[in-house]
């Protein structure tokens, strides 16, 4: 060994693969042994966008991930300037997710493995963001709330592993948020969630919905069935088209203090507060039973700022604070998957080929959080 | 085997051995997701043989036509990101 204080720190490689909803990410990122901070090399993305009133089904979305992803990832190396001999180890999204897209992704990542001869290590997708939303706000050792179109998680760390404090107990937040998208036709570019983040900001009236928090747990199929039925009340909008005229009238939902017909724009505030406000009790209940003030919150919804500010307000009562990123990092991407699978392989974890699959399901808890103490 | 009559072998030649094995070995990682197919890899020096059997006909072409798309991707993959061809970008 000839360690000397002027020598440079030995920098690691990864090359980060996402694609386990309609996000494709790859992601280049570097590691120092000296522990200075993560370098982003490159962080590439590109969205499968399905038309207003649609979803995007698995198999169009794997036909997207595969159409894009060498493109992507030649483009990467080329803007990046990192040669293949530089990578260190291929990390790809083992899950959870959909699973067409999940393996129209990883298929590749074998092949580049063993094209390059480099190590190859599969990443929860849960785990990398709560490692890249450590990463780069710096938060010690928060309560995390996951929010995504796939995911509603309140997790806290212990003992090597990130463990579920609570969850959404039938479909996701972000799911409920893009769902009623649909229902009121909102354009899916750049994102159904985003953009009904800004309808919600001219809402006004604040109706009372379904309130569903169990517990440590919450749920969303009752608050969304409930949502979409007061969808079909709303007042005809002047742009409707006047040749499909309904058989019956129908009287629209009024404001019961002004009488005022209720706008999409009411449904969208409506909604967001009702089910940010569950968002904030139960991660403040994990606060509580963890002891912790700090909320760290990933995940696509994560980039919704009025859920930022309701979250901002309880921790700071609490004498604590609100960590979060931006969509370069909140939002499905390649470089979380690089960054916590080159956290793993240093530690010694590596995938072997033959099981180098992908799973729809896969626990945030499963994970073996070994580069943590 | 009467109980998967339908049946179709596919061969596809690559340019070397090695790229052969690759495809073969990546390929079948995932398994086939329908109890109503058998599917196999094997290489043969520089090609690949994949054989599918399956208990319909419409079995069978959806999954033959799953594996087309995994290898066109994979074959792009070959002719973009393989070692010496981005040697040659870089140099270039």
């Amino acid at each position: 060994m000839s360690p000397t204080s002027t020598s440079p720190p030995r920098r690691f490689i990864a090359l980060g693969l996402e694609g386990s909803a309609n996000k494709l990410g790859v992601g280049l990122i570097a590691h120092f042994s000296d522990n200075s901070p993560a370098q982003i090399l490159s962080n590439l993305r590109d969205t499968f966008i399905s038309p207003p009133g649609e979803g995007f089904l698995p198999k169009d979305t794997a036909k997207h991930h595969r159409a894009w992803i060498v493109p992507l990832i030649k483009r990467t190396l080329k803007e990046s300037g990192v040669k293949v001999k530089d990578i260190d180890v291929i990390c790809y999204t083992k899950g959870p997710g959909m699973g067409a897209p999940l393996q129209s992704v990883a298929v590749v990542a074998r092949t580049l493995s063993k094209l390059w001869d480099k190590p190859i290590v599969g990443v929860n997708h849960c785990v990398g963001h709560i490692e890249m939303g450590r990463e780069i706000t710096g938060a010690q050792n928060p309560v995390v709330l996951y929010v995504s179109g796939g995911n509603t998680q309140v997790i806290a760390y212990a003992e090597q592993k990130y463990r579920i404090f609570g969850e959404a107990l039938d479909i996701a937040v972000g799911n409920c948020l893009d769902r009623f998208a649909r229902t009121l036709n909102i354009p899916n570019d750049p994102a159904p969630g985003y953009n009904i983040e800004q309808l919600a900001k001219s809402g006004k009236v604040l109706l009372e919905l379904p309130y569903t928090v169990k517990g440590m747990d919450c749920s969303f199929s009752g608050i969304l069935a409930y949502i979409d039925q007061l969808a079909t009340q709303l007042a005809p909008s002047s742009d409707a088209d006047s040749t499909t005229k309904s058989k019956q009238e129908r009287k629209p939902l009024l404001d019961p203090a002004t009488n005022n017909p209720i706008t999409p724009a009411d449904l969208c505030f409506s909604l967001q507060e009702t089910v940010f406000g569950m968002l904030v009790e139960i991660t403040e209940r994990a606060m509580a039973h963890v002891g912790s003030s700090q909320v760290l919150i990933v995940g696509g919804v994560g980039c919704n700022e009025r859920l930022q500010e309701m979250m901002g307000e309880m921790a700071r009562e609490r004498g604590g604070s609100v960590y979060a990123t931006d969509e370069r990092f909140c939002i499905d991407n390649g470089i979380m998957i690089a960054h916590a699978g080159l956290l793993a392989w240093r530690t010694g974890f590596e995938t072997k080929f033959e099981d180098t699959t992908c799973t729809q399901r896969f626990r945030t808890d499963e994970v073996h959080v070994a580069w943590r103490d | 085997m009467s109980a998967f009559p339908h049946a179709l072998t596919v061969n596809i030649p690559l340019p070397s051995p090695r790229l052969a094995s690759i495809l073969s070995e990546s390929l079948a990682v995932d398994e086939e997701l329908s109890p109503h197919v058998h599917r196999t890899f094997e290489t043969d020096d520089s090609t690949l043989v994949v054989r599918y059997s399956a208990t319909t006909a419409r079995m069978l072409r959806v999954s033959t036509n799953g594996v087309f798309e995994s290898i066109k991707t994979l074959l792009e993959t070959f002719q973009e990101l393989d070692v010496d061809v981005l040697e040659k970008d870089h140099d270039a």
